[in-house]
């Protein structure tokens, strides 16, 4: 540490401009993280948050709920299976709603992702302004209240675009939105209707619904598919990935935060290697009056310690700056656990790449230091 | 003999694509504690061989090099630095100094190398310097230094761990006249009122006056040389 804070203090320059370029490799580390996070909210935040822990499709349907569709009967016998808590129906419909009395009704549709569950189940996600669903009022809903920003107020009543359903907002919930678009919880009857307003379109399946949630640890799901046929028991964090456009979009993004990872080892690892190729003579006359490796070799890791350190405090500093002054509409969400989690893999890998500078130095002759060798 | 330098009949070979080179033929010297030992030879007869092998940076191929009293021709590389930490005080050329240290850092840094620095290591350090006549220099980075300041600091630096042997590479290379003179002067004193054993080697002939012995390295072989030959 002494070595390498001296050193860090006398050649500011030097270090100054490596810590800048990992400064902004950093902040980029941690803006895509935080992008990655708020768009794979928006795409599944409904599943992610949700109060279950196994999803039933049908089979066949590759975890997709616009794919599957099974009859309610199952949910009976799914709740006797072991190890089952609960389980409790679901549907999923995109829809969009017309703002009630407005004149240019073309104009002003919102997108909307009508999510049909039983009202007072676990499914129902927490209300924070309003009341909760109710079995009777079928035409009662809760929806998520990035909906507020578009206009709508506890109590308005909205129509479904090419149907003949209008629903009337009773409460509203937090972070639930599902393929980008804000959701509308309703009761799973009121979602029949919607879904299969078409003659047919339910397959001739009674009560169809897309898949049914379970509730309870340990749950064996080849157990449930071979006692239910034509059924395919996948956990929830299965079901995020089946999520149309899911695993595509975070596949992008994390492809990027991969390789910004792996140049941020080069860049640190290359201009540590170069630094201390430069400082062999002098790390050879340390060695020749009496330096051990590990002295030389813990000043040079320490250096890339707190080098990246300070660097990565930086960058989410300013990630955080950035995010302040971010257009509200960018769907950017950085928690705590991400930011400690890439400080963290950064750190590792800036450390792991200052093993060639120690590899350098182990290799470094003490002989050096007589300036001649014969 | 307790104390002091001795090497007993110790061999240097390299192999040379087919050819053996022998850097060092059969060399035997003694030097006790107060005494300052002169080499001196043409570039290439083996005085960088012989001070390495003297300075525990090297093993010898045959032959043993006994430093106060330790036999350290089977030590391991660990043990080595050690040796050359604690029993070795090097001298070398001029540009040699950590260049982002200050005067007091560069002896400081030798006593991390074995750990924590006392306060009573600070002392010592700043009471040394001061002798050597730094004691303004302190806080100078050796870009700030002359010639003559920063091989005085090199002498302080070898001197700080209290070694039993001290040893010079050309301590004068880059300097003049009477920087050289200063420098050599104050490593004939030091070596005299602390009791070490020195070693230098040189092949600047103005400056052995200060020496007790003269030796001469030709061809890898070592030979006492009168000292009025060379005055």
């Amino acid at each position: 540490m002494f070595l390498a804070l001296k050193e860090l203090r006398h050649s500011k320059t030097k270090f100054m401009m490596i810590a800048i370029i990992f400064v902004l490799v950093s902040w980029l580390v941690f803006i895509l993280a935080g992008l990655g996070n708020g768009l794979s909210t928006l795409a599944a935040s409904t599943f992610k948050t949700m109060d279950a822990d196994y999803v039933v499709f049908e089979q066949g349907s590759k975890s997709s709920m616009s794919k599957s569709l099974l009859s309610n009967d199952l949910t009976a016998q799914l709740a006797e299976m072991p190890n089952v808590d609960a389980a409790s129906p679901m549907g999923i419909i995109m829809a969009s709603a017309i703002k009630g009395n407005s004149e240019n009704a073309n104009e002003d549709k919102v997108d909307i992702a009508i999510v049909g569950i039983e009202p007072g189940s676990f499914l129902q996600p927490e209300i924070i302004e309003g009341t909760g669903l109710t079995s009777g009022q079928m035409t009662n809903v809760i929806v998520n209240e990035t909906m507020k920003d578009e206009g709508f107020h506890l109590g308005d009543t909205f129509e479904l675009d090419g149907a003949t359903e209008s629903l009337t907002i009773v409460g509203f919930v937090e972070n639930q939105t599902y393929n980008h678009v804000a959701a509308v919880f309703v009761p799973i009857e009121e979602w029949r209707k919607v879904a299969f307003a078409a003659p047919g379109s339910d397959k001739g399946i009674t009560d169809p619904v897309n898949a049914i949630m379970l509730k309870g640890k340990d749950i064996d799901s080849n157990a449930i598919n071979e006692q239910l046929p034509g059924t395919d028991t996948v956990t929830r964090a299965a079901a995020v990935q089946g999520v149309p456009g899911y695993k595509e979009e975070s596949g992008t993004i994390i492809m990027m935060l991969a390789f910004l990872l792996v140049i941020s080892a080069f860049i640190i690892g290359v201009f540590f290697y170069v630094f201390t190729m430069q400082k062999s003579n002098q790390f050879g006359i340390m060695k020749a009056i009496g330096a051990k490796n590990g002295f030389l070799s813990k000043a040079v890791v320490s250096q890339v310690f707190v080098l990246s350190l300070t660097s990565i405090i930086i960058g989410i500093l300013l990630t955080y700056g950035t995010a302040a002054i971010m257009p509200q509409g960018m769907p950017f969400m950085l928690d705590i656990k991400l930011v400690i989690t890439y400080s963290i893999v950064l750190l590792v890998i800036s450390l792991l790449s200052s093993l060639v500078s120690v590899r350098t130095i182990l290799k470094i002759d003490p002989l050096k230091a007589l300036g001649r060798v014969e | 003999m307790a104390s002091g330098l001795q090497i007993i009949s110790a061999s240097k070979y390299y192999s040379e694509g087919s050819e053996r080179i022998t850097a060092l033929d059969q060399v035997s010297i003694q030097v006790e504690p107060g005494e300052f030992v002169a080499v001196v030879g043409p570039s290439g007869s083996g005085k960088s061989t012989f001070l390495s092998i003297a300075g525990a940076l090297l093993k010898a191929s045959e032959g043993e090099v006994i430093l106060n009293g330790t036999n350290i021709s089977k030590l391991s590389d660990k043990q080595l630095s050690d040796i050359r930490l604690h029993e070795i005080g090097f001298i070398m050329q001029a540009s040699n100094l950590v260049p982002y240290l200050n005067v007091m850092d560069q002896l400081l840094v030798v006593k991390r190398m074995s750990g924590k620095v006392s306060a009573a290591d600070k002392a010592y350090a700043v009471k040394l310097l001061e002798e050597l006549g730094l004691g303004a220099k302190l806080k100078s980075y050796p870009e700030e230094l002359s010639g003559g300041e920063k091989q005085r600091t090199a002498i302080a630096r070898a001197l700080i761990n209290d070694p039993n042997v001290i040893l010079a590479d050309e301590p004068t290379a880059s300097l003049d006249t009477k920087r050289a003179h200063e420098v050599v002067s104050l490593i004939a004193h030091e070596v005299r009122t602390r009791r070490k054993a020195a070693i230098m080697v040189t092949h600047d002939e103005r400056l052995l006056t200060y020496c007790d012995k003269v030796y001469r390295m030709e061809d890898g072989k070592l030979s006492l040389a009168a000292l009025e030959s060379v005055h």
